[in-house]
């Protein structure tokens, strides 16, 4: 076991050091091979048939990666400042249908529209942040699921950049950064897959991110915008200026999820206002409840089991035949269907999580050391 | 001024769906302190009782609707009871008991052996689950945050809304017609007797639970339990009980509520649950903790949305869009909300720092 007085800390940069044992320093090296070696190894060896059997394929580690970067900005609104949206999937919205337009109709290339996307999503943001300062609990909770329903009407009425009900193809927008087109990816020679290229790109994004919210939280911003959370009447007392600091949580956030939207756009090739509507911005609230609130691994880990989790049902009950579930749509041959049971498994896990550990995967894990670092002495 | 005034009645028959529906809300909001997303549930449960009751079985309508909103407020009670004031053991262990019963059943067992399998293994779970807490200790606090218990309401909605259509199906079926076409003329003003018979039903409803509310003894405990749940248990009022008729009422109203609004030809869908969200602003606009303040914002976001609807192509105001009037709503809801934060009629909360 760990030895205890390792981690005493004598110096404040110590505390805010972001790799602090060697044992994070190897799990980073080991994040980074896998990054890197993930898409080769998932082409070339046998072993992973299984887990493409249980679902876990090149493409839903992608979808995994888009939540993952969508639940972090959440998770800097939601959990690290404390301020509830239901309305995350209208940013989310807002970045992909800009990607859409800008990529296609413009024909932008991929370093001026990505990051003319997060000012979308940034302004968007600054404009809804203000009703923060007046509303609070639960008046922001139903407003924000206001700005659901506003930014779904106008995904299906404003025709001529969303394509209305339809959709829009995103399929135009570029991905080229000089000579490299994630398109159709080609290093030395080898052309890899849509799915292997995008994984890169994706996963990428995730990691910068991660870092960024992470730095932010760790700084002054951040620890304002947890005294903001805890009390923010309080908070305003010593110093934080409570206008400044949460129009720049909804600002900052919504332009990460704009990202996490424009991300989706390429990645789906086609999007239409389903994608964005209140079962996608609860889907968000479930990610970062089940990984952890105000945590950023916790937002990753959460992601990853959420956005496997319907494929992973998907080809159980398939290659299974689980009582009672069919495997036709409409639910017939069996009590439900598939997609019922999925819902119906999110409906518990999400309940189950909040009554049972509300601090999610990242509370678990944090208990299960805490008890091994402090063994054999439990408290 | 007859196609306003035709508007406005419309409107109202409109909204007073709404107002039963925010009634449900704010009754158990008064009592627990939370916002239950699952009224959308109970909404669907209501209406395709009362469509069970009296077209599959032929009962008289008024027989059936009672009738659904009695068994509707007994399944309310019982998610209650079972779902949002229980302990991590008991949740885990009830669970894995319901889980082993149906799949055993379904794997061709009893229900008698498969319950006696199910309690069996949920006893197990229930000690194997009290062992871990006691070698890890439990995270879980007494009382769930304000947003953790919202999210575990729409986690119920969620299951409720994939068990109805998994009984009754996906399409859209007719619940029957007790009022048809028939209608009352009064001029140039169309009465429909469906719409009358809606704003009186829901009138009656609503007496009913102010003069409840008001005059006998569980109305005045639930009125205590909003203003402290310390002081009130203090003073020997049993919060279980408060709790309990809260979601009774609030599933009996949904029923209600479900009912006219799935009255007449292939009304009845799934998807029904759906008029829940745009019942939001009405209670916004009333303030969550009022009941008044419940029926005059639904009917005034009834009017609203109405009015819209009758004067948007009249204006020329077609680049908004079909389906304007359900955002309207909204728009009306958000400018109040910024002049009067806590809507219209809603207790200004105190806060501490």
């Amino acid at each position: 076991m760990s030895n205890p007085s390792k981690d005493l800390k004598v110096r404040y940069q110590q505390d805010l050091m972001l790799w602090r044992t060697p044992l994070l320093r190897i799990g980073l090296l080991t994040l980074i091979a896998l990054y890197i070696l993930s898409p080769i190894i998932w082409e070339t060896f046998p072993v992973t048939k299984f887990l493409s059997d249980v679902g876990l394929t090149m493409t839903t580690l992608n979808y995994a990666g888009v939540f993952a970067v969508g639940a972090i900005g959440l998770n800097l609104l939601t959990g690290y400042t404390g301020q509830v949206s239901l309305g995350h999937s209208v940013f989310v919205g807002a970045g992909a249908y800009f990607t859409a337009y800008a990529g296609t109709t413009w024909d932008l290339p991929f370093l001026i529209w990505l990051p003319c996307s997060l000012l979308v999503g940034f302004l968007i943001g600054f404009i809804v942040g203000p009703l923060a300062l007046r509303l609070r609990g639960n008046y922001l909770v139903v407003v924000t699921l206001g700005l659901v329903f506003l930014g779904d009407h106008i995904f299906r009425n404003w025709k001529s950049v969303t394509g209305g009900s339809t959709g829009v193809s995103v399929t135009g927008a570029s991905l080229k950064i000089g000579s490299i087109d994630f398109r159709n990816l080609e290093i030395f020679g080898h052309e890899f897959e849509k799915s292997q290229s995008f994984f890169w790109l994706i996963w990428g994004f995730v990691a910068i991110v991660a870092l960024l919210v992470k730095n932010i939280v760790r700084t002054r911003p951040g620890r304002a915008l947890q005294a903001v959370r805890d009390r923010d009447i309080a908070a305003e007392i010593i110093g934080v200026d409570l206008l400044h600091y949460k129009t720049m949580a909804f600002a900052i956030s919504s332009s990460i999820a704009a990202l996490a939207g424009a991300l989706f756009g390429v990645l789906q090739s086609f999007i239409s206002p389903i994608d964005f509507g209140l079962l996608v911005a609860i889907q968000y609230i479930a990610i970062i409840i089940l990984g952890g609130m105000g945590t950023i691994h916790g937002s990753i880990i959460g992601a990853f089991v959420l956005g496997s989790l319907p494929r992973f049902v998907e080809n159980i009950s398939r290659d299974y035949d689980l009582p009672g579930v069919s495997g036709d749509e409409g639910g017939i041959g069996g009590m439900i269907s598939i997609s019922s049971l999925n819902h119906i498994i999110y409906g518990i896990l999400i309940a189950a999580f909040l009554l049972l550990e509300p601090r999610g995967i990242a509370g678990i894990w944090m208990r299960v050391k805490t008890y091994f670092k402090t063994w054999p002495f439990s408290y | 001024m007859e196609q306003l005034l035709q508007g406005v009645f419309d409107g109202i028959a409109l909204g007073s769906r709404y107002s039963l529906i925010v009634l449900g809300f704010v009754v158990i909001y008064r009592a627990t302190g939370i916002i239950n997303f699952a009224q959308g549930g109970f909404l669907l449960i209501g209406a395709f009782l009362t469509y069970n009751f009296s077209q599959t079985w032929g009962w008289n309508f008024y027989l059936s609707l009672f009738l659904s909103m009695i068994v509707t407020s007994i399944i309310a009670i019982l998610i209650q009871l079972l779902l949002l004031h229980r302990s991590l053991k008991e949740i885990t262990a009830g669970g894995f008991c319901l889980l082993i019963w149906s799949v055993s059943f379904y794997n061709g067992n009893t229900h008698l052996v498969s319950l006696i399998i199910g309690l069996i293994a949920g006893v197990f779970i229930y000690f194997l689950v009290r062992g871990l807490e006691i070698r890890f200790g439990s995270s879980q606090s007494n009382e769930l945050p304000i947003f953790g218990s919202i999210i575990v309401t729409i986690g119920i909605l969620f299951v409720i809304k994939q068990v109805v259509p998994s009984i009754w199906g996906f399409a859209e079926i007719n619940m029957g017609d007790p009022w048809g076409f028939k209608i009352i003329k009064a001029g140039d003003l169309v009465f429909t007797h469906a719409k009358l018979w809606t704003i009186a039903l829901t009138a009656i409803a609503l007496l009913g639970f102010f003069l409840v509310n008001r005059y006998t003894k569980i109305g005045i405990a639930m009125r205590a339990a909003h203003f402290d749940h310390e002081a009130a248990f203090a003073q020997g009022i049993s919060l279980k009980v408060v709790f309990a008729t809260a979601f009774g009422i609030a599933g009996a109203v949904a029923a209600l509520a479900g009912t006219v609004t799935g009255v007449g030809i292939a009304q009845l869908t799934p998807n029904m649950d759906l008029i829940v969200f745009l019942a939001f602003p009405a209670m916004i606009l009333g303030g969550f903790d009022s009941p008044g303040g419940a029926v005059i914002g639904g009917v005034i976001v009834g009017i609203i949305q109405n009015l819209t609807k009758v004067y948007q192509p009249e204006w020329d105001l077609h680049w908004l869009g079909v389906g304007f009037d359900r955002v309207m709503v909204f728009i009306v809801m958000l400018v109040i909300l910024m002049i009067r934060p806590y809507g219209l009629f809603g207790t200004k909360e105190v806060h501490r720092v």
